[in-house]
């Protein structure tokens, strides 16, 4: 009877114990990538790989979900006042998976290493770009920026060769994440081959651990990392599959079979998979179709005025997206703090379209030379341009335009003549002067190679006076306003629509929020609803 | 047959040379620079700057000039060393190690299931000329013949999702799992109708052929005069066609290792086409060209084999 009673009570336990296991037991999350990717480095700076960085690298520091500076393996980033000198404080309780502290010299190797050629990180000038001896090491010249120095235990010196004030917000990304150095580099400073792989025993930093990395099958398999110094993650693995063909993509999502995708588009996208499955926060990056204005007719500022009033911006958003979550664009500007609310967005207006036309030297559309866009790359860029095109003709006469996929891949005889580009322009800090910064100061890529060298100097001027001012001047968000609105009177662009952090996961992932680096925000708050999942 | 067999394969090596020298040049020129795709295909505010991709050029040894270059491989290529990926920086021969297996199990499967199913569907069909069941094997060898491989795939993929409720045969467990059926399938579909045709074709030619109206004539069973009389001869053009089959089955395997996950050359084309990662591509090239060149070599030796006068003509030739 005794032993009974207590096995009565042993079995009433346990089953106690098991109503009481939350909801996120036994949890895998199945993700679906596009890629067979041959190299998972979390030092090459972006690519499909750097989007899932986040589940087993720790960030310098990270943007939370409601955009607040968070600290991670940093607990603190101070400047001197001149915003030159910064001190990074390392988290003492920061490890790596084997219990050993991230320490100031692995986070100087790490950067360093970044910055070197031969590693091929895609990013590094967006974040360390200002550090004393960048630009050195960089192209090769030296091994090491003389900006970054161990100051003592845990603590480590930036020098900067001009002031920023948001220094710490740009680092701020996993893709730059401090990696055990000592594993990574090779005596000659280079990055070791595959010395990320499990197999090779890397030690990792953050919520996952790799478990296998199946290259040849496209497979990688994630548990989590015992040592983590943060809070403990919910998904009891993660494997993330190559499925390169979209059409499989989708159908493993919809029977279930795979959770989350590192990115899928396909023209039904929303009709197969909801839009919820490609919603998300508004994204600090827009999409515009840019003039090239070294190549005719784009030199005439009187065809760009023409062309650009002859797009109603509401109608081209729509023709690429007809069901959304994307919103039509206006200013460049988007999402961060000084978006300008009296911004005066480009008219829709037919007539003066045609009378700005005949005011240009080609005065109608007959005279224009071929017009040829680049960078309809997807069946909605396509659907977008189709209706720029059918626009130009029915206001302009414009009869001749040709449209090719992205510049990159595009190398046919007329690559030199492309007079319109479209691409994205944005920011990964909640900064104006950042975004503008890369969108349209005559130094950024952006004027350079897509609006073919251009240069306003009173346009650059605010921008770097700006850029110089404190985050909270209001001077810093009033002079980038300015420099927007001296721009727009320059008709560079046709504003096409506005970015949102598509989500790409079923609606049984929860917590999934991602940052304007594609990253997880806190990977170990993910969770599956399994009822929902079917 | 010793002779020939050397005298062909001295001939590869000048073929082979040349296709490198081409396909080189081709990437070389015109493909895009890898360099420039790290950080052109990352989307976003991606730092794009010459100056920098110029020292990572020159890291990685891509700004000498093109002939160097090309001397420089080949010199490894000889040596068995395909060098090393310029996008992961990982050895091409292990990744070729690992993906040529898979390539080489499915695509031979296929061809062997392709071949005995064709050739049987193709017999009956001409020994039931303008009956209803040429008219059947024939109007399936148009459909199967009609629809490329890059819709076959999806399609049957969607059918057996959402018409099935089946889970998608998606990866690579060995040739002996299950999830290889379809894939096979997919795979053989195609050439299939080439072989059915070929087939119907030879035995039509051979049934109206003086000796087989004789063995009839002697009463000897008609699967008798099948297996002995009407196949042997048959035989000959439709293993003419296995080099066609072979093509054909390497060019399908970079749809349908996509669509259904298979790690092995075709994906890996893929891959390395978009990312112009032109070590890979050139391996795969110069794999894929020997494999069609020892399958027509293959060919060329069955023949006397297989048609007695085929060798007296070839010893009369040499």
């Amino acid at each position: 009877m005794k032993d009974f009673r207590k096995y009565l009570m042993i079995g009433l336990a346990a089953a106690a114990l098991s109503t009481a296991v939350p909801a996120w037991a036994d949890q895998v999350l199945n993700i679906a990538h596009p890629a067979l990717e041959q190299s998972w480095s979390p030092l090459q700076g972006g690519g499909h790989v750097g989007r899932w960085q986040s589940l087993w690298w720790a960030a310098p520091m990270y943007f939370d979900k409601d955009g607040k500076l968070t600290p991670y393996v940093l607990s603190s980033a101070t400047h001197d006042g001149s915003f030159k000198t910064w001190t990074l404080a390392i988290d003492p309780k920061a490890v790596f998976s084997d219990g050993s502290k991230i320490t100031a010299e692995d986070l100087v190797g790490t950067w360093n290493l970044c910055a070197r050629p031969a590693t091929k990180h895609a990013r590094v000038n967006l974040f360390l770009g200002d550090v004393e001896g960048f630009s050195d090491v960089v192209l090769g010249k030296a091994k090491d920026m003389t900006g970054l120095s161990v100051a003592g235990d845990g603590t480590v010196t930036v020098k900067l060769a001009v002031p920023d004030p948001i220094f710490d917000q740009k680092i701020a990304t996993a893709l730059i994440p401090p990696v055990k150095i000592s594993q990574a580099v090779d005596d000659s400073g280079a990055e070791k081959t595959d010395w990320w792989r499990p197999e090779n025993g890397v030690v990792v930093s953050g919520p996952f651990m790799p478990e296998s990395m199946d290259l040849d099958q496209g497979i990688v398999t994630m548990v989590p990392n015992p040592n983590f110094f943060g809070p403990k993650p919910k998904l009891e693995k993660v494997v993330i599959t190559t499925v390169s063909d979209p059409i499989t993509a989708t159908l493993m999502l919809k029977r279930g079979e795979m959770d989350a995708a590192t990115e899928l588009i396909t023209p039904t996208i929303i009709q197969d998979l909801g839009a919820d499955f490609l919603d998300g926060p508004p994204l600090a990056k827009g999409q515009q179709f840019w003039f090239d204005i070294s190549k005719p007719p784009m030199d005439d500022i009187n065809v760009r005025k023409a062309l650009t009033m002859s797009v109603n911006s509401q109608e081209l958003a729509l023709a690429a997206f007809p069901e959304g979550p994307f919103t039509a664009a206006g200013q460049i500007l988007n999402k961060v703090p000084g978006v300008d609310p009296d911004f005066p967005n480009y008219p829709f207006d037919p007539e003066a379209a045609k009378a700005a036309l005949a005011a240009s030297k080609y005065k109608d559309g007959g005279h224009l030379p071929k017009i040829m866009f680049v960078g309809i790359s997807t069946p909605t860029h396509e659907a977008a341009a189709q209706y720029v095109a059918e626009q130009w003709r029915k206001i302009l006469g414009i009869q001749g335009t040709e449209m090719k996929p992205a510049i990159e891949t595009y190398a046919g005889p007329d690559q030199k003549s492309v007079q319109v580009f479209r691409d994205d322009v944005g920011t990964r800090v909640p900064d104006a002067v950042s975004y503008l910064m890369g969108a349209i100061h005559s130094g950024s890529g952006n004027a350079l190679n897509k609006m073919g060298g251009y240069k306003n100097e009173e346009v650059d001027k605010l921008l770097e006076e700006a850029a110089a001012k404190g985050v909270d001047d209001p001077d810093r968000v009033g002079f980038a306003q300015k420099a927007q609105r001296l721009f727009r009177e320059d008709w560079m662009y046709i504003p096409y629509y506005y970015d949102v952090m598509s989500k790409w996961a079923m609606p049984w992932v929860q917590n999934f929020d991602k940052n304007d680096d594609w990253q997880v925000i806190e990977p170990w708050n993910v969770t599956i609803d399994e009822e929902k999942r079917p | 047959m010793g002779r020939y067999i050397v005298s062909r394969l001295v001939r590869w090596i000048p073929s082979v040379f040349i296709l490198l020298l081409l396909v080189y040049a081709l990437v070389y020129f015109g493909a895009g620079d890898p360099i420039k795709l790290i950080f052109l295909q990352a989307p976003g505010d991606v730092a794009y700057d010459p100056a920098r991709v110029e020292a990572i050029r020159e890291a990685a040894g891509l700004n000498r000039p093109f002939l160097v270059q090309f001397w420089d491989y080949v010199v490894n290529v000889a040596q068995g060393n395909f060098g090393n990926s310029l996008v992961s920086g990982r050895s091409v021969n292990s990744m070729i190690a690992a993906a040529v297996p898979v390539t080489l199990k499915i695509g031979l499967s296929a061809i062997v299931i392709v071949s005995l199913v064709g050739i049987v569907l193709g017999v009956i069909a001409a020994l039931n000329q303008n009956k209803w069941l040429d008219n059947l094997i024939v109007g399936f060898a148009l459909v199967i013949w009609g629809i490329p491989v890059f819709v076959a795939g999806p399609l049957i993929i969607v059918f057996m999702v959402l018409v099935l409720n089946l889970n998608v045969p998606y990866g690579w467990a060995g040739l002996f799992d299950t999830k290889v059926i379809v894939p096979l399938l997919v795979l053989g579909l195609n050439p299939m109708a080439l072989i059915i045709r070929q087939a119907r074709a030879g035995v039509l030619e051979v049934l109206s052929e003086d000796y087989v109206r004789t063995a009839r004539a002697k009463g000897i069973p008609n699967y008798q005069v099948v297996m002995r009389h009407i196949m042997r001869p048959v035989l000959t053009p439709v293993v003419s066609q296995i080099g066609l089959l072979v093509i054909a089955t390497l060019n399908n395997s970079i749809l349908i290792e996509k669509v259904f996950g298979l790690p092995g050359l075709g994906r890996m084309t893929e891959t390395a086409i978009k990312s112009s990662d032109y070590p890979v591509i050139l391996a795969i090239v110069l794999i894929f060209s020997i494999v069609v060149m020892a399958s027509n070599l293959l060919v060329d030796i069955s023949y006397p084999l297989l048609d007695p006068r085929a060798a007296a003509k070839k010893t009369e030739d040499e």
